[in-house]
C-alpha cells in the first residue's frame, strides 16, 4: 500500500511526542524528583546520589541522548500542538476541556522553568567546569542560595507543580490516545490513579524545596 | 418539564383544549410578549458578517425554527428596517437529521429542539464557525461527508462474485454499534472541538466513531486496515487532544471518547503491524 509519506511521518512524529512524554522524559522526572527527595533524609545521601550521577561513564552522552534530545523534541512538538489547537474552555466549560488547556499551559510553563533551572544548575556546572566529585558541593551551594529568597521558592514551586501536573495528566492522555484506557469508567478510574500519583510527586518535590530552605548545609567534595 | 410532556404528546394548547396550562399560556399570549433575537448574518460565502436584531410575537412552545419562520414572514429588524429574510436549514424537526445545527446563545445545538421558553433573551443565533458559511445560518458541511468517504464508512457487499452470507454478530456488538450508528453528521462534536479549525485538516470525533462502527461489523472488518490507514496521517487520530468536549455536546449521546480511544488502540496495533509485517 503506497500512501503519501508525509502522513506516515506525521503519525510517527505525534506518536513519538506522546511516547517521549513517558519515556524518557517522564521517567526522568520521576527519578529526578525521587533522588532529590533524598535531601529530606539528610544532605549526605543526597550528595552521594549526585556523586554517583556525576561519575557515570559517558555522562554527557547519556544526558544528550536520553534527556536533552527527547526533551527538546517533546517540547518543540508540544509547541506545534499548542499552535494547532484553539482553546475554548470559557465557552464549553467542562472539566476535561479545562484540563486540555492546562496541559498546554503547564507544558509551556515547564519549558520556561527548565530554561531557568538548567541555566542555574547544569549550565553553571559546565561553565565552571565542575565535574565528578567537584560537582556536588558546587551544586549544593547554588541550591542552598536559590531557596533562601521567596522569588526562588516561588519559581521552583510553580515549576514543580507545572511539571508534575503536566506529567500526571499526560500519562492519562497517553493511556487514552494509545487505547489503554477505553471505557468511560476506565478513563475515570485512571484519572483518579494518575491524580494520586501526581499529588505524590508534587509532595516529593515541594518537601525537597522546604528542606533546602530550612536547612541549607554546605558540603566538602567526597573524592 | 410538564410543558414538554404536554407538547410531546401532541396536545399543543389550541384554544378550547382544556389543559391545566392554558390559562397561563393564553394570558401570556395576550400581553404581546416579544421574543428578541440577535442574529449573525452573512449574505454570501466569504462576505463579511454582521449582526441584526429581530423581534417576533411570543408563542408558547415556540422553538428557534418556528421563530425563524415568523421572521421570514415579516423580515423587519427591531429598528424597523425591512431586510432580506434570514435563511437557515432544517428538515426533520425532531433532532434526527442534524441539518438545523447552529450556535444558540454561544453553544452548538439543534435549532428544532431548542425551545424558546428554556432560553435566555436576547437569543443569539450564529452559524457554526468550523464550516464555511453559505448564507446567514446555513453552512456547508461537505468536509464531514468527504471524511466519511475517506474512511469508507460503509460495508462493501457488491463484488464481481457472490461473497456469500454475512457472518453473525454477537448481540453485545450489535448493541454497541446501534448507539454509534445514531450519528446524524450534525457537526456539533466538530464545532465544539478545540482541535478542529476551518483551515486545518482534522477529521473530528464523528469520523473516528464511524471507523469504529464499521470495523466492528463482521463484514465491515474486511476493510479494517484501509479505514485505519485513512486516519493515520495529518488530521487523523493523533491530532485529537482528548479535550472530550465532543462527547459532552453530542445530541445523540454517542460514546465518542470511547470510540476515539478504541481507534487509538486499533491504529497503534496497526502501526506496529505495518512496521513488522509490511
Ligand atoms: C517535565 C517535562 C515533561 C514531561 C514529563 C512531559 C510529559 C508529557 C506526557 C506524558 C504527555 C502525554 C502524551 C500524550 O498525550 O499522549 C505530554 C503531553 C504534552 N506535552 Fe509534555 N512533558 C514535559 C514537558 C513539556 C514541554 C516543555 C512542553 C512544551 C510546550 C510540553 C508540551 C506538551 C503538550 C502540548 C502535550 C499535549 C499533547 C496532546 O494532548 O496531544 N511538554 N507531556
Ligand atoms: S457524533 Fe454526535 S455530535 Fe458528532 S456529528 Fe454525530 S451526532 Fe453530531
Ligand atoms: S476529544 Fe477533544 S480534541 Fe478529540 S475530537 Fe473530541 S473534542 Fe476534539
Ligand atoms: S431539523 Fe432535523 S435535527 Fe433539527
Amino acid at each position: 500500500m503506497t500512501k503519501p509519506a508525509k502522513d506516515e511521518i506525521h503519525y510517527i512524529l505525534l506518536k513519538l511526542h506522546s511516547l517521549t512524554g513517558i519515556v524518557p522524559v517522564g521517567a526522568f522526572l520521576v527519578i529526578h524528583l525521587s533522588i532529590n527527595s533524598l535531601r529530606t533524609v539528610g544532605v549526605w545521601p543526597f550528595q552521594l546520589a549526585i556523586d554517583a550521577l556525576n561519575n557515570l561513564p559517558f555522562l554527557i552522552l547519556i544526558e544528550i541522548g536520553f534527556i536533552y534530545i527527547p526533551l527538546l523534541f517533546h517540547s518543540l512538538m508540544g509547541f506545534y500542538i499548542i499552535h494547532v489547537g484553539k482553546t475554548n474552555m470559557f465557552r464549553y466549560r467542562y472539566q476535561r476541556n479545562w484540563l486540555y488547556t492546562m496541559q498546554r499551559l503547564t507544558g509551556a510553563i515547564t519549558f520556561l522553568f527548565l530554561i531557568y533551572h538548567m541555566g542555574t544548575t547544569v549550565g553553571a556546572k559546565l561553565w565552571e567546569g565542575k565535574h565528578y566529585f567537584e560537582a556536588a558541593p558546587f551544586l549544593i551551594d547554588i541550591l542552598n542560595g536559590e531557596f533562601q529568597t521567596w522569588q526562588g521558592i516561588l519559581i521552583y514551586t510553580i515549576g514543580i507543580v507545572s511539571a508534575t501536573f503536566h506529567f500526571s495528566n499526560g500519562v492519562w492522555g497517553f493511556c487514552v490516545s494509545w487505547g489503554i484506557l477505553i471505557g468511560k469508567n476506565a478513563q475515570r478510574n485512571g484519572a483518579i490513579v494518575f491524580a494520586a500519583m501526581g499529588l505524590g510527586l508534587t509532595f516529593l518535590g515541594l518537601a525537597t524545596v522546604l528542606e533546602f530552605n530550612m536547612n541549607p548545609v554546605s558540603v566538602e567534595a567526597t573524592g | 418539564m410538564r410543558r414538554r410532556t404536554a407538547a410531546s404528546k401532541g396536545r399543543h394548547p389550541k384554544k378550547g383544549v382544556a389543559l391545566p396550562l392554558d390559562g397561563e399560556v393564553i394570558h401570556k399570549t395576550m400581553t404581546d410578549k416579544k421574543i428578541t433575537f440577535k442574529i449573525k448574518r452573512q449574505d454570501k460565502p466569504g462576505s463579511p458578517s454582521y449582526w441584526q436584531n429581530f423581534q417576533v410575537p411570543y408563542k408558547p412552545f415556540a422553538n428557534i425554527i418556528s421563530c425563524l419562520m415568523e421572521i421570514q414572514k415579516n423580515p423587519t429588524t427591531k429598528a424597523g428596517k425591512t431586510v432580506a429574510p434570514v435563511t437557515w436549514d432544517c428538515n426533520c424537526l425532531e433532532e434526527v437529521c442534524g441539518s438545523c445545527t447552529m450556535v444558540i446563545n454561544g453553544k452548538v445545538r439543534q435549532a428544532c429542539t431548542a425551545l424558546i421558553d428554556n432560553l435566555e433573551q436576547p437569543i443569539a443565533l450564529e452559524p457554526m464557525s468550523k464550516f464555511p458559511v453559505v448564507r446567514d445560518l446555513q453552512v456547508n458541511r461537505s468536509r464531514m461527508f468527504e471524511n466519511l468517504k475517506k474512511v469508507k464508512a460503509w460495508i462493501d457487499i457488491d463484488g464481481s462474485h457472490d461473497i456469500g452470507e454475512g457472518a453473525i454478530m454477537p448481540d453485545s456488538d450489535r448493541a454497541k454499534r446501534y448507539v454509534m450508528s445514531e450519528c446524524m453528521t450534525c457537526g456539533c462534536c466538530i464545532e465544539a472541538c478545540p482541535q478542529f479549525s476551518l483551515t486545518n485538516s482534522f477529521m473530528g470525533a464523528a469520523t473516528f466513531n464511524q471507523v469504529r462502527l464499521f470495523n466492528l461489523h463482521p463484514a465491515g472488518s474486511m476493510n479494517k486496515e484501509e479505514r485505519l490507514d485513512a486516519v493515520m496521517g495529518e488530521g487523523g487520530i493523533t491530532d485529537c487532544g482528548n479535550a472530550q468536549v465532543c462527547v459532552e455536546v453530542c445530541p445523540k449521546n454517542i460514546p465518542l471518547t470511547e470510540s476515539i480511544a478504541d481507534i487509538g488502540r486499533q491504529t497503534s496495533w496497526q502501526f506496529i503491524k505495518n512496521l513488522l509485517v509490511k
